[in-house]
């Protein structure tokens, strides 16, 4: 085997490699053309090299017109996939000119079927040997060149037009990536296409006595286009990372703001008639040092803190009543199912956290009644909660555990045991409390919601120290589900 | 200028706080008025005088409104705001405009009374200040336009020779003037006079 055969045939090789890989990306994901665009490049090279090597060893003139005629074949598969790539990759560039590029090529390749012996050639009377690159090889000794050669030739140019244009109307659209990308394009497709262009074109014209040469630069060009698809799939694993990211910001601050807005609603509500109690007693207090108070001013003045006390209650049953109200959709569900849909969806947090999450369920588990999202709602905050409380131990120790078992014949009892180092006394008997939080950035909202929300349920939700160890369990029961309820 | 006793102004469109304001206030000994809305008060309550205590937010016109609506039609009672959830912006807006105070619904008894009682004083070193303006206007009103002549030169400290041959009246008609203006603004000495005039002309 020699330098050349060797070279032609690992290029063709290796380019083929990376076929396999971005036509299984284009298959995952087929929105992405550009990954199919570079697999029919790839097959253009492959092609031309295995055709040019065909030249560099035909022994006749005519063996050498035969592999000529075939050279249009993957050349027009090859551009054609280029300029489309460049097109999808760069975004630009104007779109007569993409199909005046590609609308040539094709005649030439039309033209090429319908005449003998090949576009390029009336005819070829005689061959030569010469060395190239340590071999001997075949070139062209003497040969009638169609008077039509000016089409590929203006093809060519058209492409290289076409690229220019797209790249600098990128460059002046001013984005860092996007210059980047217009400089790619820009020198990893012209210049190798310009080098093509003069080599061929002095093989074909008899300016110089070298094989026909496209495929180095096609390979060239094919490696420029596999380095910036792989620099895109990094990009959009990032981008989606990013995206990820962002969502759950979102859902954070979305949940605080609501949060917020209720506590500045409730505080006004509850301001009011607490304002009012206020000064009423202060009234009867003045009012009962005076040596002869007024009974009648008094008695109104008790009316009043009684009828102000039970409109500030009736701010607090609304609000009761609002988290209540949703619960109508009370149904049976399977506890595993819930778990596991919940598990699902603090799966990604999970993983960003490095908290390892388990469930485990007693064999005979009966269905709950509950309100699916609700009580989705309070295993995630429980789960949530959990992460938090980990946040301090080293990864490998990041354990949340999800146990669920039949407490008696009327109730399932529910366990989220996380692994963290516990809590003090005085925040369990605290942490119900509404507003209360140990995390910088909470509302104190959490629990307490959950509780009403398990309450509603007729069930109950508790705090406890692991057993015999590290961590909190935070536990709650649902009612088991009648039988016959849908 | 009107002659009522200075009364506190209650405005707030909460029945409950506004009767149990005004029931506490009046049993720790103030005149007490009140007002359902910022609109009700610019009704019937700005020929008054004392202070004003504003609920923050009320509907349609709210605290700040109701305050500078006053400032416009040339009202100074002082403000004291009261509100359910104070935020920064407001209460510096309302302090800016003149506020006294800005306290929550549920502030101690003391300190309410305490910006209250400020705001009344306010309101009455504010009122005697432009009672004794005006009692001065009316003073100088009774000069007439020579006299104010002779005492714009007399108050820059020029001699009655001076003043008789600026304005070409004989020296003793200079001195005849002087008598007349002591006589009418109720001053003994040139020194009186000078402050007088400077009091006088201070904004009022």
């Amino acid at each position: 085997m020699t330098l050349v055969t060797l070279v032609w045939a690992v290029g063709a090789a290796s380019a083929l490699t990376f076929t396999v890989l971005y036509g299984l990306v284009w298959l995952s994901d087929r929105r992405k053309l550009e990954n199919l665009l570079f697999c029919f490049a790839v097959v253009g090279f492959v092609g031309l090299a295995g055709v040019e090597l065909g030249m560099m060893h035909a022994a006749s003139p005519a063996e050498y017109e035969r592999w000529a005629y075939w050279y249009q074949l993957p050349l027009a598969i090859g551009i054609t996939a280029q300029v489309l790539f460049v097109r999808q990759y760069l975004g630009s560039g104007r779109d007569w000119l993409l199909w005046t590029v590609i609308l040539t090529r094709v005649a030439v390749l039309l033209a090429n079927f319908l005449m003998e012996p090949s576009f390029n050639f009336e005819h070829i009377s005689s061959i030569a040997h010469v060395t190239f690159l340590g071999e001997q090889v075949t070139v062209i000794d003497s040969a009638v060149v169609r008077s039509w050669q000016w089409l590929p030739l203006l093809n060519c140019i058209l492409f290289v037009a076409y690229i220019a244009d797209a790249a600098l109307t990128l460059w002046h659209r001013g984005a860092r990536e996007a210059r980047q990308r217009a400089l790619v394009a820009g020198i990893g497709f012209v210049v190798p296409l310009a080098l093509a262009v003069a080599l061929s074109q002095s093989a074909v014209l008899g300016i110089a006595r070298l094989p026909i040469l496209g495929a180095p630069s096609f390979l060239i060009t094919t490696m420029v286009m596999a380095v910036e698809l792989s620099r895109q799939l990094r990009l959009g694993r990032r981008g989606r990372e990013e995206a990820v990211e962002l969502r759950s910001e979102l859902a954070r601050v979305g949940r605080i703001t609501a949060l917020g807005q209720l506590a500045a609603a409730l505080a006004h509500e509850l301001n009011q008639p607490l304002g009012a109690i206020l000064r009423n007693a202060e009234a009867a207090e003045v009012l009962l040092e005076q040596s002869v108070p007024n009974i009648t001013e008094l008695k109104a003045i008790m009316a009043d803190i009684r009828r102000d006390d039970s409109r500030a209650g009736a701010v607090i049953d609304k609000m009761r009543a609002m988290i209540k109200r949703s619960s109508a959709e009370t149904r049976s569900v399977p506890v595993q199912e819930l778990v596991r849909d919940t598990l699902a969806l603090a799966h990604a947090e999970a993983l960003e956290r490095q908290v390892i999450l388990n469930c485990s369920f007693a064999t005979s588990l009966p269905p709950v009644a509950a309100d699916r999202v609700q009580i989705s709602q309070v295993l995630l905050n429980l789960i949530i909660n959990g992460m938090d409380a980990m946040a301090s131990c080293p990864p490998p120790g990041r354990r949340l555990m999800i146990e669920a078992h039949a407490a008696d014949a009327a109730t399932v009892l529910v366990t989220v045991a996380d692994s963290g180092p516990g809590i003090r006394s005085e925040t369990v008997k605290r942490m119900f409390d509404p507003f209360f939080t140990t995390k910088p950035d909470g509302m104190g909202m959490g629990l307490p919601v959950s509780r009403s929300i398990v309450e509603a349920h007729g069930g109950r939700l508790w705090a406890e120290p692991n057993e015999g160890g590290r961590g909190l369990s935070m536990r709650f029961t649902l009612p088991r589900a009648a039988t016959g309820l849908a | 200028m009107t002659r009522a006793a200075p009364a506190v102004h209650v405005v707030d469109d909460d029945a409950d706080f506004r009767t149990a304001l005004a029931r506490m206030l009046c049993a720790s000994g103030f005149e007490v008025l009140s007002y359902s809305s910022g609109g009700d008060f610019l009704a019937r309550g700005t020929h008054g005088c004392g202070c004003v205590v504003a609920d923050l937010r009320m509907p349609q016109i709210d605290g700040l409104a109701l305050q500078q609506a006053c400032t416009r039609a040339g009202l100074t009672m002082p403000f004291v705001f009261l509100t359910g959830d104070a935020d920064v912006p407001s209460a510096v807006s309302a302090l800016k405009h003149g506020a006294v105070d800005f306290l929550d619904k549920r502030a101690p008894r003391e300190a309410l009374l305490g910006a209250i009682r400020a705001a009344l004083e306010r309101d009455l070193q504010a009122r005697s200040m432009r009672s004794r303006q005006e009692q001065l206007h009316r003073r100088f009103a009774a000069l007439s336009e020579r006299e104010h002549e002779v005492l714009a030169q007399v108050v820059q400290g020029r001699m009655n020779k001076q003043i008789a041959a600026d304005l070409a009246i004989h020296e003793r008609t200079v001195k005849l003037h002087r008598t007349s203006i002591t006589g009418k603004l109720g001053v003994r000495s040139v020194a009186e006079l000078t402050t007088l005039v400077r009091e006088s002309q201070l904004p009022g």
